[in-house]
């Protein structure tokens, strides 16, 4: 303690803006290569079509960022939003903030969805939406305090280097007496040398009387944090209550919040018992299904599997409430207090981890062969501690275990180190290695596109072969599931904006196990859908797990139980009576589909977002291998066999490989074809003139970049 | 005798999970279930026996992640 030392380079006093029905209709916009601060009105017309989170942050990214702009140019901007319900305690999930940059693994903009209480209280501190760009020279703390309204840039001097001891000192150092009023946002050591560092956003953990983080992890929004030498924005707001949205209609707000929160609380118990044990009952559930991946998505299963379920790690997560916003009574965000680590700077001393989720415990754990939850428990300490994500570090770790294995990469090139699946010592080594800057680990930090392109170019690899087992899209590493049988999941992935992430579609057990969509048009329409609730709830400051995580008991009963349409309407009342302006359920499809739009031109203005853009690795489609084959061998056969009515009795199972290959290969650019088409979108993957201006988002930019584009 | 989501049902000695959905109405989303708390998923419905005694909770559609 005590080692911080800051000293103020500029400090702005300013007037805090009421919020009106969820809004301050306030942007803050801070440069930091000049120390400029300015505060901006939203105009009417920007908040009624891109309503606020990460639509707010993909209009002020696009008026930052020019085509040619790269991840670390100057004006590439940081957004940091919330929403208009964001900050409403008691709501499940009400309190989240949106992250968007320009990603240094797509080189398009990234959206992260976080938890924490930095949204909240930016937002009560008097902004809907903070930019900041520009590049320090040296390290800087920006500091925005809505209790005496000032925003201050400090020059930060001898700052612990990690990220879990960081957010420790500037929370006691900004608030000692009341820390709970101090939400701080920081990266660590291993955002500097990789592509793909995290930030983490804290709250205090009042019963437990700790500082406590979740991580926007998702395409290196800590890089660009680290590259601008920012080491920490902080908000400090004083208390919250439901009346700090400033509602329409308090009491309309008072009913539905209730409602939700009281139906999770009697629910959950029963099903997923998130307040217990998170996410982690997933990896049981996805073991046995044939999804959990297993050796960089080489199988979907592992009798290990249940050896870091949720059975184990109930019995490890520290009991007590775990809302990662105030009052969330889906309570997931737990913790292990008093691990103390094998390796590294915190080797020998206990300490709280936050985690593990189950994107962690599949990424970190299975796909790089390791059943071992104190060593999954160790990585997701450091990963967080260092500001890296967990997803791309153990994706990017499963894929140069199996470039070892395939002797693509050996000792000699990783400085000795065995990176055969399973090693666990030297995971942790690469991870250290890091956060150091040194070793493999800084090839390893540049994610697997840019490693593909190394070991081609440097090693002699076989580039196809790269291509097929390196499970990246658009440059973002997978996410933790094995979608070889899922067709509409293979779309997920693939055909989200932003890369391999779940979180826009995660369709795979609506079609793999419940067979919701069993043709093309189906798959198409949840792929239109889908992604549409996900997106509102980042438009509006929302955590998306409380929509179908634990769902109504007569939900099966409905006409569209995938949609569960007793929250879909809950969350319509909820917007009403925050924002006043009075929606239906059928009105959240629309109000997302123009950012939707917005992100894919977006995406276009950056060179990138057309069909080409939309691949995957086959890896993700199908067995690469023979191995791979034979480990499932029935089932392929018997698809090749009743599927596509072929004869392979005298087939080798290279050439059934290659068939099968063939085969899945057409049903995805299908799939393309049908989605594009249900999206109103050009067989290229453009959204048509005609629909961006039923979208209301003809503005000329953008009607430009159609243009270059021969959509006219 | 078990309890199936807090309703009895008569037990039999070859009871799987399997031929418990069977006489069941109402049960086509159920992929997963907690057998005296432990997950099972539909790929081993038809492998798990019921023990007597147990207490059966069917979960809903898996629709997050
Ligand atoms: S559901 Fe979980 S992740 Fe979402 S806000 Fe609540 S505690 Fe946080």
């Amino acid at each position: 303690m005590g080692q911080v030392s800051l000293s103020e380079v500029k400090s702005t006093s300013y007037e805090r803006s009421e919020v009106k029905k969820g809004y301050t209709d306030k942007s803050l916009h801070i440069n930091v290569g000049s120390n400029d601060i300015r505060i901006h009105s939203i105009e009417e017309k920007i908040k009624e079509k891109f309503i606020g989170g990460k639509g707010y942050d993909l209009w002020l990214l696009w008026n930052s960022v020019k085509g040619t702009t790269k991840w670390n140019d100057p004006e590439n901007a940081i957004c940091i939003s919330s929403g208009p319900l964001g900050g409403t305690p008691g709501y499940p999930g009400g309190g989240k903030s949106i992250v968007t940059t320009i990603s240094p693994l797509t080189c398009a903009p990234i959206d992260s969805n976080v938890g924490g209480y930095f949204g909240p209280y930016k937002k009560f501190s008097g902004f809907d939406v903070i930019e900041i760009n520009g590049k320090a020279k040296e390290d800087i703390v920006i500091l925005i305090d809505g209790i005496e309204q000032e925003i201050k840039i400090f020059e930060a001097k001898d700052l612990p280097k990690d990220s879990y001891e960081l957010s420790n000192e500037l929370t006691t150092y900004f608030d000692e007496k009341k820390p709970v009023n101090v939400s701080v946002v920081t990266s660590g050591p291993g955002a500097e040398h990789t592509n793909f560092g995290c930030l983490n956003f804290t709250w205090f953990d009042a019963g437990r009387k700790i500082v406590r983080y979740k991580q926007a992890g998702r395409g290196g929004v800590g890089t660009v944090f680290a590259d601008k030498k920012i080491k920490a924005v902080v908000a400090r707001y004083g208390a919250v209550s439901m009346k700090s949205n400033n509602p329409a209609d308090l009491d309309g707000l008072k009913v539905v919040t209730k409602s939700h929160a009281k139906e999770i609380n009697e629910l959950d118990p029963k099903q997923n018992r998130m307040a217990l044990v998170g996410t982690t009952h997933l990896v049981p559930i996805m073991n046995d299904h044939d999804c959990l991946p297993v050796n960089n998505f080489k199988f979907g299963s592992h009798p290990g599997g249940k050896l870091i379920g949720e059975e184990v790690y109930e019995h490890i997560f520290d009991k007590g409430f775990d809302g990662c916003w105030r009052g969330c009574t889906v309570a997931c965000a737990h913790g292990v207090k008093d691990f103390t680590p094998m390796t590294g700077p915190y080797k020998g001393k206990k300490v709280f981890v936050d985690g593990p989720e189950y994107e962690t415990v599949a990424g970190c754990g299975s796909n790089l062969g390791i059943f071992d939850a104190y060593t999954i428990l160790e990585l997701n300490f450091y990963c967080d501690a260092y500001g890296v994500d967990t997803i791309s570090v153990g994706t990017s770790i499963a894929f140069i275990m199996e470039c070892f294995e395939n002797k693509i990469i050996t000792i000699e090139h990783t400085g000795g180190l065995d990176l055969s699946f399973g090693n666990r010592k030297n995971a942790l080594e690469l991870v250290h290695q890091m956060a150091e800057g040194n070793g493999f680990g800084v090839i390893v930090g540049k994610g697997i596109r840019q490693m593909k392109d190394f070991f081609a170019k440097e090693y002699g690899a076989d580039r196809a072969f790269l291509q097929d087992i390196g499970m990246e899209s658009k440059g973002l590493e997978f996410s933790e599931y094995m979608t070889k049988e899922s067709l509409a999941q293979q779309g997920g992935y693939g055909l989200s904006l932003k890369g391999a992430q779940h979180d826009e579609a995660w369709l795979i057990f609506l079609d793999m196990v419940h067979n919701f969509m069993p043709t093309f048009e189906n798959k198409a329409e949840a792929l239109h859908w889908f992604p549409m609730f996900r997106t509102w709830f980042s438009l509006c400051g929302l955590c998306k797990l409380p929509w179908n995580d634990i769902v109504p008991e007569d939900n099966k009963n409905t006409s569209e139980p995938a949609k569960v349409e007793k929250h879909i309407n809950w969350y319509a009342q909820f917007f009403s009576t925050v924002t006043g302006r009075k929606v239906s359920p059928e009105d959240l499809i629309p109000m997302s589909e123009a950012v939707y739009n917005f992100q894919r031109i977006f995406n276009l203005k950056m060179g990138l977002g057309t069909r080409e853009h939309d691949t995957l690795p086959y890896r993700s489609m199908g067995p690469v291998t023979i191995e791979e084959y034979e480990s499932r061998a029935s089932r392929y056969d018997t698809q090749l066999k009743e599927k596509y009515t072929i004869d392979i009795s005298n087939m080798e199972t290279k050439d059934k490989v290659a068939l099968l290959r063939q085969k899945r290969e057409e049903q995805y650019e299908l799939l393309k074809d049908a989605v594009y088409k249900r999206r109103g979108w050009t067989q290229k993957g453009i959204p048509t003139v005609e629909t961006v201006k039923r979208l209301g988002i003809d503005f000329p930019e953008v009607l430009e970049v159609l243009k270059q584009n021969n959509v006219v | 005798m078990i309890k199936v989501d807090e309703k009895n049902i008569a037990w039999s000695s070859d009871m799987t999970i399997a031929t418990l959905l069977e006489q069941m109405e109402d049960v086509e989303f159920c992929s997963v279930i907690r057998l005296n708390g432990k997950l099972v998923s539909s790929p081993k419905f038809k492998e798990v026996k019921i023990p007597d005694n147990s207490n059966i909770q069917l979960l809903p559609l898996v629709a997050g992640g």
